[in-house]
């Protein structure tokens, strides 16, 4: 039963996952705020990290990571590295130093984010294109705090799944 | 913790983190992967049908074009149509949008006989693209290859990089990434057109490359001139919107507002096929004008 819902779990985290990737691509449905728009599976696979164990935190954020790869075209693999330590490290934060509550969540979506949009700057834009200060005040430090503003929403969304189908084990 | 480092979860951590590496190099060099088609293959379809929601939604919460009465009058007409069009209903917008699509196609295809087309809908645009890039609901099964030009009835809006069976990645006209040759069908005087992040997030090129003398005047029009073989020549790009002086030189750049917004392009036409397609023409050879190169 317990694996049951494990693996019921484990469908519902990649259902929303997959349904996170097609809302972030679809052009029109998510305003522009100065000129960008949020990047929905972040803080989706942050959130997912701070309830599940470290493998399954970190299989997740491969499976976030590579449908950015894909939607942006890039080298598959450099999201899905960078979102598997992440979720990683959060999950084992989460699991050994903190309480998971709302604003747990936050500070950790604070740091995580900011490290995966340098990330992007850094090894993405910095070496190959133009202008990199300019595009880091006008495309990527708004489109982290744009994503940000989704991490309480994914959270409560992620902890009411993780409770509701953890809850059937007892 | 202490048992992180004796447990599994490092190592497979390592593992995994090796993989991906893997991964992120073999496709940065090949180019494309077969778990990119496997994910292009299962997304495009499911985007194509997102993006379509998307466009009745918001058509549907458009209220301001219509007035009080005339929603009624819709609702009520929509009513007493809807038992006697339920079934035709379920292919109209698509028999609609598919009719427009042909429409363009047979405009621009009118204009440039000698061009082949395929009709094709965005129905992706990535929030990490920092230059406007976009996918579209047409692959190599439909006869699309990589390099192919994109276009409107307003003109060039890009180029196809990466294709997958039912779908395609298209770098924008705005993208650092691309460079075009163009020519200015008024002066006969040619250049490089480009973009960088600050002309991309006001919507607009830059035409570099031009002498010091040059005699591009606001309001020219630009177009492709065909060198380099990349794309077919007199493809409209845009309208010089004023001519500036380089930062690094003594040459002149001129500003080219495309007359597509290129950022919310939503139907295109892939150029799959045209006279000179990948045959190195040489370039029309004037003094200060190094316009050689087409393409990246």
């Amino acid at each position: 039963m317990r694996d049951m819902n494990r693996v019921i779990r484990f469908l519902a985290y990649t259902l929303e996952l997959l349904v996170l990737f097609m809302l972030q691509e679809t052009p029109g449905l998510l305003p522009h705020i100065y000129g960008v728009r949020p990047v929905l599976l972040f803080p989706a696979a942050v959130a997912i990290a701070l309830f599940e164990e470290e493998l399954p935190a970190m299989a997740f954020g491969i499976v976030g990571g590579l449908f950015c790869d894909f939607g942006l075209g890039c080298a598959l693999g450099f999201h899905g590295v960078v979102l598997a330590v992440l979720c990683f490290f959060i999950s084992l934060q989460s699991r050994a130093f903190l309480q998971v509550n709302l604003m747990t969540a936050l500070l950790t979506g604070l740091w995580s984010l900011a490290l995966i949009t340098g990330a992007q700057w850094f090894f993405l834009y910095y070496f190959t294109y133009s202008l990199p200060e300019y595009a880091f005040m006008h495309h990527y430090l708004p489109k982290y705090f744009y994503t940000l503003l989704f991490l309480p929403l994914l959270y409560f969304l992620n902890k009411g799944l993780y409770q509701a189908v953890r809850a059937q084990d007892r | 913790m202490k048992d992180f480092f004796k447990g599994s979860s490092l190592k497979v951590l390592i593992i995994a983190v090796v993989v991906l590496l893997g991964l992120a190099i073999y496709t940065a060099t090949a180019g494309g992967s077969i778990v990119a088609g496997l994910l292009g293959f299962v997304s495009a379809p499911m985007q194509g049908i997102a993006t379509d929601v998307t466009g009745s939604v918001t058509e549907f919460f458009d209220l301001e074009s219509y007035s009080k009465e005339e929603l009624l009058d819709l609702v009520d007409r929509l009513q007493r149509e809807r038992s006697a069009l339920a079934q035709q209903l379920v292919d109209y917008e698509e028999k609609k949008r598919e009719n427009e699509q042909l429409k363009v196609q047979l405009r621009i295809a009118q204009l440039q006989p000698e061009n082949e087309m395929r009709s094709a809908s965005v129905i992706g645009r990535d929030p990490n693209d920092v230059f406007s890039g976009f996918s579209i609901d047409k692959g190599s099964l439909a006869g699309v290859s990589a390099g192919d030009p994109v276009i409107t009835e307003q003109g060039l809006v890009g180029v196809v990089s990466q294709v997958y069976a039912t779908s395609s990645m298209v770098t924008c006209l705005l993208s650092e990434d691309l460079q075009v040759a163009a020519m200015s069908i008024d002066r006969e005087e040619s250049g490089v057109v480009s973009s960088n992040i600050m002309t991309a997030s006001s919507g607009l090129l830059r035409m570099g490359y031009l002498s010091s003398e040059t005699g591009l005047k606001e309001g020219d029009i630009i177009t492709t001139s065909g060198a380099g073989g990349s794309f077919p020549p007199n493809l409209i790009i845009g309208q010089v919107q004023s001519v500036e002086k380089s930062e690094n030189d003594i040459s002149k750049y001129a500003v080219i507002k495309p007359y597509e917004d290129l950022a919310h392009v939503q139907d295109v036409q892939v150029i799959v096929s045209f006279p000179g397609k990948g045959e190195e023409t040489p370039a029309l050879p004037e003094e200060g004008d190094p316009a050689e190169e087409d393409v990246e």
